[in-house]
């Protein structure tokens, strides 16, 4: 192989690929990086065998080929590099790079070594059309609501349910829930039944990260029973799903509620952050509203340093309630409502809130209680 | 040769061939699914996309001769990702969590297994037996050996709290333990039945509610009485009920009372669940109280002395989730101030509780459900008659004001109609011996409880 790249494209794709790379484990194969030419183009890939991206970048190419090398080694070269351009050319099991003053030579492995990067062969009722931007908007909307770990392998993704020509986007740990209904005039799909399934966790970072600077773009989504890609006219990521039945969630989402309260979403994420210097171990902040005074009053404690009180104006009906929540999970909700104003829905100390704008229903977020002591 | 061996030993010699890595890597979790003996088409499931592009392009032709060194007939390999049929990942629970019983708390919903709705909490181990269930654990130990051929439809009642959702879901769960996935189990409460019948006819999918209960071998159905009265919902589990009981399939059914005392049930509905076997839960005994307390702490690693113990047991009248609040809080307690539960802390920390669920009772209102209940004038529970009919219930009022509101006697018998406080003292030592005996006048008393628990003023 015998090509010429610049610099900055080389940087970007090694970049994309970046997430997809295993550092350690048992096959030292996974910490190289595929570079391969493709019809005028130079492609850059990377797997780790549970999701595996490509990424292909504009080059002069010489001479075809294909060849695989140490990312961690290569990347460090390409990003210390002060020259523009970069040639590039492999020699039985070395590859020589060349820029302006600088020349190295790195050992590589051949392709055939590398893991084979699935292919969804069946392109018939399974893909979904997105523009990119809206696309990576709406994931980024629920994927906070993830459980990180792996206790319950059916949550640690992100639900992707097509009915009734809408797709739901779901995601929960258990202690709070985030739903994103997308309608139909916002993609075009080919399925022509119902369907439903779990993306990692970690796929849907690695989305968000590589199609979220791409705006106005489309990407294609095409399932199949145990994978999933996501092809864009560069960048095509492939991951596997989660087997497992995503929870029946909707008996979770309140329907109505004591106490309905309209805030601004500035006054409470600055309550909250100035809650939580004084709040305890476990960020407990109080809720307390009293239809008579028009306002929330968000009380933080902590035994060691103090206690603080903040009010905020507000539109009250219903009960007075004192609810206690975990500020990091409100906040998590408040972040993904774009609107100023936001509605709150509580029902007790014991039982689930919702939160949403109150003129946008495709957004909700229910978080449950901390059980005050 | 079995399945399972012939795939050992292949394994066993590709290790041979190929690098530690590359076979840790390419052939974990991998088993031979299926052989046709015809054909000679072995299937091999492996762990993901990646192992089986590689295993296809990479290791194929010594696979197929290993095989075939072992078996002659094999002419084909080929290889699919295993999902999620592999039985021990069915089973697969949800690791235990650390109980922390204050703190963030979870959607309560999503602990239950999602194919059948059934808590893995619930089971026959940590079911307390005693005279007042052993009728109703008989029958569903019974039931859940030979789901659909005794005892069809289980039909289980009893007053809140005393452990009727905990026997079918133990049901439940005992039988997918015995049939593995053989059975379909399907635990859904009566709300959700409803809930889905007004969504089909919504969405007008009555097929897919049709196939969805219809295809169940144990439908197990949670306080059943609140379908009464709801006609379509009635409708839709009449016809339901028939195919599944045609076909032999277990119905299991819970209930507060039993069918004849729900008012608003269709009769051709009661009909079919008297046709079974009904089996009553009511009220532990002091020794069945202990029994339980001893059960839950030791399932929270808290141990308490007997005489706190015996507090509990005697303290706490009649509700088992009750029992269960007081561990709680008894255990939060220790927890937080880490120090040993006394007789005091222990009477303090019970008679707080019982207080709290209190608050909203009047004598008042006692007497208006009391009168409502034997479809009297309060009026008369208050006034100089001794007709019969109206002298139990007013004894019953007398004792549930005591039992209920702690009242004193002398305030108990002015309150119904200037009595003297013996009066009181005879009829709450009375029904207090009555019940014991008498199931029908217990359970009576357990409605008219929770009627009054329901309408708080």
């Amino acid at each position: 192989m015998n090509v010429i790249v610049l610099k900055n494209n080389l940087k970007e794709g090694l970049s994309v690929i970046s997430g997809a790379r295993k550092e350690s484990g048992n096959l030292p194969i996974l910490r190289n990086f595929l570079l391969e030419s493709n019809g005028g183009k130079l492609t850059l890939a990377s797997t780790d065998l549970e999701i595996a991206i490509t990424y292909s970048v504009s080059a002069k190419i010489i001479q075809e080929g294909s060849i695989t090398l140490p990312y961690g080694v290569f990347s460090q070269i390409v990003n210390n590099l002060t020259s523009e351009r970069v040639s590039i050319e492999s020699k039985n099991n070395t590859l020589l790079i060349t820029a302006d003053n600088y020349k190295a030579k790195i050992a590589t492995a051949p392709k055939e070594d590398f893991p084979i990067i699935p292919e969804i062969k069946n392109k018939k009722n399974n893909s979904c059309d997105f523009e990119i931007g809206f696309l990576t908007d709406s994931l980024s909307s629920v994927v906070t609501a993830c459980q990180i770990s792996d206790i319950r392998p059916e949550l640690s993704g992100v639900y992707w349910s097509f009915k009734d020509n809408e797709v739901k986007l779901a995601a929960t740990d258990s202690f709070r829930l985030s739903e994103k209904t997308i309608p139909s005039k916002k993609f075009e799909s080919s399925f022509n039944k119902e369907f439903s399934c779990i993306i990692p966790l970690k796929t849907i970072q690695e989305v968000i990260r590589i199609f979220s600077s791409k705006n106005g773009d489309k990407v294609k989504i095409i399932f199949d029973t145990n994978q999933v890609s996501f092809e864009s006219e560069h960048a095509n990521l492939v991951s596997r799903l989660i087997e497992g039945k995503f929870p029946d969630y909707e008996p979770v989402i309140p329907k109505n509620f004591e106490t309905e309260v309209i805030l601004e979403k500035n006054d409470v994420t600055g309550a909250l952050k100035l809650a939580s210097s004084l709040s305890n171990r476990l960020n407990e902040v109080k809720f307390i509203t009293d239809e008579n005074k028009k306002n929330v009053n968000i009380f933080s404690s902590s035994q060691e340093f103090g206690e603080s009180e903040y009010l905020i104006p507000a539109k009250i009906k219903g009960q007075n309630t004192k609810v206690t929540f975990n500020w990091k999970f409100v906040l998590d909700g408040l972040k993904n409502i774009k609107n100023n104003s936001i509605f709150f829905g509580f029902n007790g100390e014991e039982k689930a809130s919702l939160i949403k704008s109150p003129d946008d229903a495709s957004f909700l977020y229910i978080i449950m209680p901390i059980k005050s002591s | 040769m079995d399945l399972k061996k012939l795939w050992e030993k292949t394994l066993a010699d590709v290790e041979l061939q190929i690098s530690k890595p590359n076979f840790l890597t390419w052939f974990q979790n991998s088993r031979l699914v299926e052989k046709n003996d015809d054909s000679g088409v072995v299937t091999i499931g492996v762990n993901n996309n990646f192992a089986k592009e590689w295993i296809q392009s990479k290791y194929h032709k010594m696979i197929l001769e290993i095989l075939r060194n072992f078996d002659s007939g094999v002419n084909r390999v080929e290889y699919v990702v295993l999902t999620g049929n592999v039985e021990e990942k069915i089973f697969s629970q949800p690791k235990n969590q650390p109980v922390n019983e204050v703190g963030q708390t979870g959607f309560a919903e999503f602990s239950a297994d999602p194919e059948t709705n059934l808590h893995p909490r619930y089971n026959f181990k940590s079911f307390v037996v005693g005279s007042s269930n052993e009728l109703a654990y008989a029958a569903a130990n019974a039931v859940s050996k030979e789901p659909g051929k005794k005892y069809n439809p289980l039909f289980v009642y009893g007053g809140t709290g005393l452990g009727k959702t905990h026997l079918i879901q133990a049901i439940g769960n005992e039988i997918m333990k015995n049939f593995k996935n053989r059975i379909r189990v399907k635990y859904v409460p009566s709300e959700k039945f409803v809930n889905d019948v007004v969504w089909a006819i919504r969405t007008r999918r009555m097929d897919d509610i049709k196939n969805k209960y219809r295809t169940i071998d144990v439908l197990i159905i949670d306080d059943i009485q609140f379908i009464g009265g709801k006609e379509r919902s009635e409708e839709e589990f009449f016809h339901t009920f028939n195919i599944l009981h045609q076909n032999n399939k277990q119905i299991i059914l819970s209930s507060d009372r039993p069918p004849s005392q729900i008012p608003t049930l269709e009769e051709r509905l009661r009909s079919r669940f008297e046709g079974g076997m009904i089996a009553d839960i009511t009220y532990p005994d002091y020794e069945m109280k202990l029994a339980i307390i001893k059960n839950k702490t030791q399932e929270k690693n808290l141990s308490l002395s007997d005489e706190v113990n015996h507090t509990i047991a005697t303290k706490i009248q009649r509700n088992i989730r009750e029992i269960e609040g007081i561990i709680n809080k008894l255990f939060f307690y220790k927890e937080f101030k880490n120090c040993d539960i006394d007789v005091k802390t222990a009477e303090d920390i019970i008679s707080a509780t019982l207080q709290q669920n209190m608050v909203n009772i009047n004598p008042q209102q006692v007497i208006k459900c009391v009168a409502e209940f034997f479809e009297i004038n309060s009026q008369e529970l208050m006034n100089k008659s001794r007709r019969k009919e109206v002298v139990l219930p007013r004894q019953i009022a007398m004792f549930l004001m005591r039992d209920m509101l702690g009242m004193s006697y002398p305030d108990i018998g002015d309150k119904l109609g200037k009595r003297d406080h013996t009066t009181a003292i005879h009829s709450y030592e009375k029904i207090s011996k009555e019940i014991i005996k008498d199931k029908g006048l217990n359970q009576k008393i357990i409605l008219v409880k929770e009627t009054i628990n329901k309408n708080p003023s």
